[in-house]
């Protein structure tokens, strides 16, 4: 009995898939077809379209109507690809999951780092609320998102820096300066979202997020050292690394619960640490060339000796 | 495996099968292509009928019948499910398939606590607040307590609605609840409408999964969500033997015991079998347009979830 069920399942599923198949080979160019319908209409003058119906079925106006009428940049660009501003007439998964992530950060500093803000963001876009349910319910991914951005940010502001330096237009500042105020606009960055922020590093420091974490945090590190102007190949990358994210990440707390007005303690409490880096840095080097001094020194008392041993011993 | 218990049963039902084979193949052209109804083969227009009619059977005795079979673990699995949804108050669900109610009163429950501890922060934040504005905000509690909220249970069962409306009835759930009787292949709601479209232990009983997914596609909003939880295909060869035996030898003793109907369990744990594995969902729900699908096992295969959106 067993055999035969099994033989009919297989007969069975198969004229199923062969069903499918047939429907999936149809499929691509219908989107193809919505695609070209997409370019058209971006060039043509602007109309507002139901929202992502395919264009088989009729687009029959239904009451209650929940997108939002007026936008003043015309449709929205949708994934299916009916009219948009944007060259590209689609996006990938990855590039709308940004979208709604962007979106969903004005809503942060009400809802916190939670999927709430995810669905709020959602809204915004015309999608459903449901769409939150593509992320982790504990907004992770939010807090990812931001602090990539940041980053980003950050080594673009530190880019434009170094082109005025090369152009003459700016004076290049001493290194203690330049980390300062590299790790001043990185804060900075903080100020909006500063309440909720305990709640993001908490989140950030669970065991699933410390990897991409850990990563976000040295990539930045690495790139304010190499404006910086660091250039090392030896042990001293690493040290310059781990001091810079000491730094940042004390920093980072100390503005936590900062009430100065406009973080004043946090900046003189950042300019403190920076002296500190800098003079143990000194520090380093002296003891660094004592340290040389003496090893040559017992070197050349080594020398000495054996000369002294060897033309004994010729005598 | 179920030969070696009712050798007489199976013998009967492979007679009656070649029987039908004959039969059908006269008057098959006329009833629609072939399809399988648990391991008979049958047409497409006698499979609806006949489950339509195991359906009407048990419907009365549903929710026993599930307690009984899963020794409860049916409502964790449905927990998980709304879990899994984290619906937000506002959001429209469709429970297709949904006949005895028990995702939709989940649902309510949760959308309850969640607009609760809403209120409540919102309260938290104001702390100054005038007696006025006190009193209002117990008015907007006690007339939006779902927060917009719907779900619309639709099943082409009437039996299964009735009993649905019975229990909501019972257990005091009436706001932001409605019951539709349309066919998963062809729902009776426009385009666009429902932010979540869940089926729950259905999708095997629809004829046409490809036509019931389509619809799904169609009647879910832009960035809605799909969610199927369904009996699916266990891969530890160990726990699958174990599963097998009790689901062939165990359920259809406890449906002639407790509902008095043999026959219809016995096709309930044949529809398992022949329900298309994790993977193979998968790909079909992608065909119909659905995005970052994904699935979720739960008890190492025995059930899965199945997510995806439309984007």
């Amino acid at each position: 009995k067993m055999a035969a069920a099994g033989g009919l399942r297989r007969a069975g599923w198969r004229l199923w898939r062969g069903r499918a198949v047939v429907r999936w080979q149809l499929y691509p160019p219908q989107r193809a077809l919505r695609a070209w319908a997409a370019l058209r209409s971006a060039s043509d003058e602007q109309k507002k379209e139901p929202f992502a119906s395919p264009p088989q079925q009729p687009l029959d106006p239904h009451p209650g109507d929940q997108q939002p009428q007026e936008d003043p940049q015309g449709p929205r660009p949708s994934y299916t690809g009916q009219g948009g501003q944007e060259s590209e007439d689609y996006e990938s998964e990855e590039q709308l999951q940004h979208r709604i992530l962007t979106a969903a950060l004005e809503f942060v500093p009400e809802h916190g780092w939670t999927a709430e803000a995810i669905a709020e963001g959602a809204k915004t876009l015309g999608l459903s609320a449901a769409a939150a349910g593509m992320f982790h319910s504990d907004g992770s991914e939010l807090i990812l998102h931001f602090v990539s951005q940041c980053n980003t940010k950050l080594s673009e502001l530190l880019e434009q820096e170094q082109k005025l330096v090369q152009l003459g237009e700016a004076e290049k500042k001493p290194t203690d300066q330049f980390l300062r105020d590299a790790v001043e606009a990185r804060l900075r960055m903080l100020i909006p979202y500063i309440e909720k922020w305990p709640q993001a590093l908490s989140i950030l420091l669970l065991p699933r997020n410390i990897p991409s974490s850990l990563q976000l945090l040295t990539t930045m590190i690495d790139d304010i050292w190499h404006y910086a102007g660091d250039q090392s190949t030896d042990f001293n990358w690493y040290t310059r690394r781990a001091v810079l994210t000491g730094i940042y990440n004390t920093t980072e707390l100390v503005m936590m619960q900062d009430s100065s007005p406009d973080f004043e303690d946090t900046w003189r409490f950042l300019e403190k640490r920076v002296a500190d880096a800098m003079n143990m840095s000194n520090t380093a080097h002296q003891v660094q060339s004592t340290g040389e001094a003496v090893v040559q020194g017992l070197m050349g008392a080594a020398v000495t000796v054996s000369n002294a041993e060897t033309s004994r011993a010729v005598r | 495996a179920a030969a070696g218990f009712c050798p007489c049963r199976a013998l009967l039902a492979r007679r009656g099968g070649a029987l039908r084979a004959l039969c059908g193949s006269v008057r098959g052209l006329a009833a629609g292509p072939e399809t399988h109804f648990g391991f008979e083969t049958v047409t497409e227009a006698e499979r609806r009928e006949k489950i339509y009619q195991v359906f009407e059977s048990v419907a009365k005795k549903y929710d026993v019948m599930n307690d009984s079979m899963t020794l409860g673990i049916h409502r964790v699995w449905k927990d998980i499910l709304v879990h899994k949804m984290n619906p937000s108050p506002g959001t429209l669900l469709l429970d297709v398939a949904g006949g005895t109610g028990d995702i939709a009163f989940r649902f309510i429950n949760y959308v309850r606590s969640v607009r609760d501890r809403q209120l409540q922060r919102k309260l938290k934040h104001h702390q100054n607040l005038s007696w006025r504005e006190i009193s209002e905000s117990y008015q907007e509690e006690k007339l939006k307590s779902l927060g917009d909220s719907q779900v619309v249970v639709c099943d082409i069962n009437k039996e299964m609605l009735k009993v649905g409306k019975q229990k909501a009835q019972c257990l005091g759930y009436s706001e932001g609840l409605s019951w539709v009787l349309g066919n998963a292949e062809e729902l009776p709601f426009d385009d666009d409408k429902f932010d979540v479209y869940t089926i729950a232990f259905g999708i095997r009983n629809v004829t046409r999964i490809d036509l019931a997914l389509q619809e799904a596609y169609r009647v879910l909003k832009p960035g809605g969500r799909f969610l199927c939880l369904e009996f699916s295909h266990v891969s530890n060869p160990l726990l699958s033997r174990l599963y097998d035996l009790y689901s062939f030898q165990v359920i259809p003793v406890l449906g002639e015991v407790i509902a008095g109907d043999w026959k219809s369990y016995q096709y309930l744990v044949e529809s398992i079998r022949r329900f298309p594995p994790q993977e193979e969902l998968k790909a079909m729900i992608e065909d119909a347009g659905f995005f970052k699908v994904d699935y979720q096992n739960l008890n190492s295969g025995i059930v899965a979830i199945h997510s995806g959106f439309k984007l």
